[in-house]
């Protein structure tokens, strides 16, 4: 149950808009939560004998679920499910999403590493907790679902021509929505689905009188903003947040509508994990792989610009970039961060 | 507190960890922090839930990851039964060096915490984290038994002997931190 209630709580076009279009102290893991104890859903936990608090708990994972500390065999059933390593929505959207996009990167032989998924002790140091391991005869599998992932991430959800198009989507739902969030009340949450929000999207882009209709019309017409810089490790030297200096500086020199910046990292990536080895030993997975110690973290920066100022702009960054990056003393950097 | 500057601080606890021979992997770190922030009322920002090892903040994990995409952490692997070591890379300097007056300023507290628990393997630092989570949750309650028992309730691998060491231990650093607070 908690499985299956794992993603209740997600917005139309899924995270695409969560951020900004969900009051503060809100995401899709705190809507699940209000679903899964709806009284819509009470009368059902009622009726096949389930707590739904023990639902929810699981099905949100300790990260999210803010009412209570965690039991061992609470922490290992939540991770089966959210789990950095092996939880079952990771492979479910890295093998989904592959078939759905029509790229092979995601893909993996879950069956195999479903099979030797073991629980095992974790040790660090003199400190042992239980957690999700895998037998050695697995951990090929294993390598294959985290590279999988880093390369869905590169090639797939980090494409810039993608991400852009969830900003515009944004722009439109923000600029199309009535009040400044959507609905935290689930009923009326509920209502609104990726149909709904199509629809007005289409109709929107039809008739410039319309609210949104310029985001509308950039995701029908595809004229989406073009990158004007992204992330070089070179820069990252210089200044961890270089995107959002140009970012800033751009926004003065073209206009704010004109610009977009977009960055995203990696979370916690589960490559360290216990393995069961073949003489019954147990062995931190970064000892038996060298891919996975290996596996780079995917991280993002883009600032995009509108497609009329972007050769100018693009001139612009040439003859700037080194001093717009340049790292400021105490104070100024300040501006620069969100 | 803003976010280079929480990472300048970051990669200083870590550099006095190191100082003091801890191996510096994440769960040494997420305790440090944790007594950093919790010991002195650090603005760090990262919410700590009793998890594995005791207090664990997946923000804290988020960002170390992120400060490894950014170079200013590397994962360096250690011989079985311990976990890798985060040890600063190329980009650290460069953001201690722009921090100066943010480093002074929380240059005690970064000490003490090193001090203090640079030195202790993970099952202490579980067991003494674990007594500070559960002194300021439940603060009504001094009572170094009952802290103690509730300890062994939530970690059952800890022994009642070790969690009323633990107690009385961080009692003793509330105490000197209280101190040190008040002269800052």
């Amino acid at each position: 149950m908690a499985a299956l209630c794992h993603d209740l709580g997600h917005l139309p076009f899924s995270h695409a808009a969560e951020k900004e279009l969900l009051p503060d102290g809100w995401d899709h893991e705190r809507l699940t939560l209000e679903i899964i104890r709806s009284a819509e859903m009470e009368s059902i936990w009622k009726e096949i004998k389930i707590n739904s608090d023990d639902v929810a708990k699981i099905a949100v994972g300790p990260q999210k679920y803010k009412f209570g500390d965690y039991s061992n065999w609470e922490a290992i059933l939540s991770e089966i499910i959210t789990g950095n390593s092996f939880g079952v929505d990771r492979m479910d959207y890295l093998l989904r999403d592959s078939h759905h996009a029509g790229v092979a990167y995601g893909k993996f032989d879950h069956h195999r590493l479903i099979d030797t998924i073991r629980i095992l002790p974790k040790k660090e140091g003199d400190s042992i907790e239980p957690v999700l391991g895998i037998e050695e005869g697995g951990l090929h599998s294993a390598e294959a679902l985290l590279l999988g992932r880093y390369f869905m991430f590169t090639q797939l959800y980090s494409h810039p021509v993608r991400r852009i198009y969830d900003i515009h989507l944004k722009d439109f739902i923000k600029e199309w929505l009535s009040e400044e969030f959507l609905s935290i009340n689930v009923e009326d949450y509920l209502q609104l689905t990726d149909n709904e929000i199509l629809l007005e999207l289409f109709n929107a882009a039809r008739d410039e009188k319309q609210k949104g209709h310029d985001s509308a019309k950039r995701i029908v017409k595809r004229d989406h903003f073009k990158v004007l810089y992204q992330r070089n490790p070179k820069d990252i030297q210089k200044n961890r947040y270089a995107a959002r200096a140009i970012f800033e500086m751009a926004c003065d020199k073209f206009g704010k509508k004109n610009v977009r910046i977009d960055c995203y990292k990696q979370s916690s990536n589960g490559h360290e994990f216990p393995v069961l080895t073949e003489d019954k030993r147990i062995v931190s997975s970064l000892e038996l792989s060298d891919i996975l110690e290996n596996v780079p973290i995917a991280a993002l920066d883009y600032v995009y610009i509108n497609t009329e100022n972007k050769k100018k702009a693009k001139k612009w960054l040439k003859e700037n970039l080194e001093t717009i990056i340049e790292i400021r003393e105490e104070e100024k950097i300040e501006a620069i961060e969100t | 507190m803003k976010r280079l500057k929480r990472d300048a601080v970051l990669l200083s606890l870590i550099d006095n960890l190191r100082a003091k021979g801890s191996w510096c992997g994440e769960t040494h770190i997420q305790k440090a922090t944790y007594f950093v922030q919790e010991l002195f009322g650090t603005p760090l920002g990262f919410e700590f839930i009793l998890y594995k090892h005791g207090p664990f903040s997946f923000d804290l994990s988020d960002e170390l990851t992120a400060m490894r995409a950014d170079m200013l952490l590397k994962l360096q692997p250690q011989p079985h039964p311990y976990g890798p070591s985060l040890v600063p890379w190329e980009g650290s300097n460069l953001i201690k060096e722009h921090f100066p007056s943010t480093l002074k300023k929380y240059n005690s507290q970064v000490k003490f915490v090193a001090d203090q628990f640079g030195d202790k393997g993970v099952a202490e630092l579980e067991r003494l984290a674990t007594a500070l989570f559960v002194t300021k949750k439940f603060e009504s309650n001094k009572n170094i038994e009952s802290r103690a028992d509730l300890i062994t309730k939530l970690k059952p691998h800890v022994k009642l002997n070790e969690a009323l060491d633990a107690v009385r231990t961080i009692d003793e650093i509330i105490k000197i931190s209280s101190d040190i607070n008040e002269v800052i």
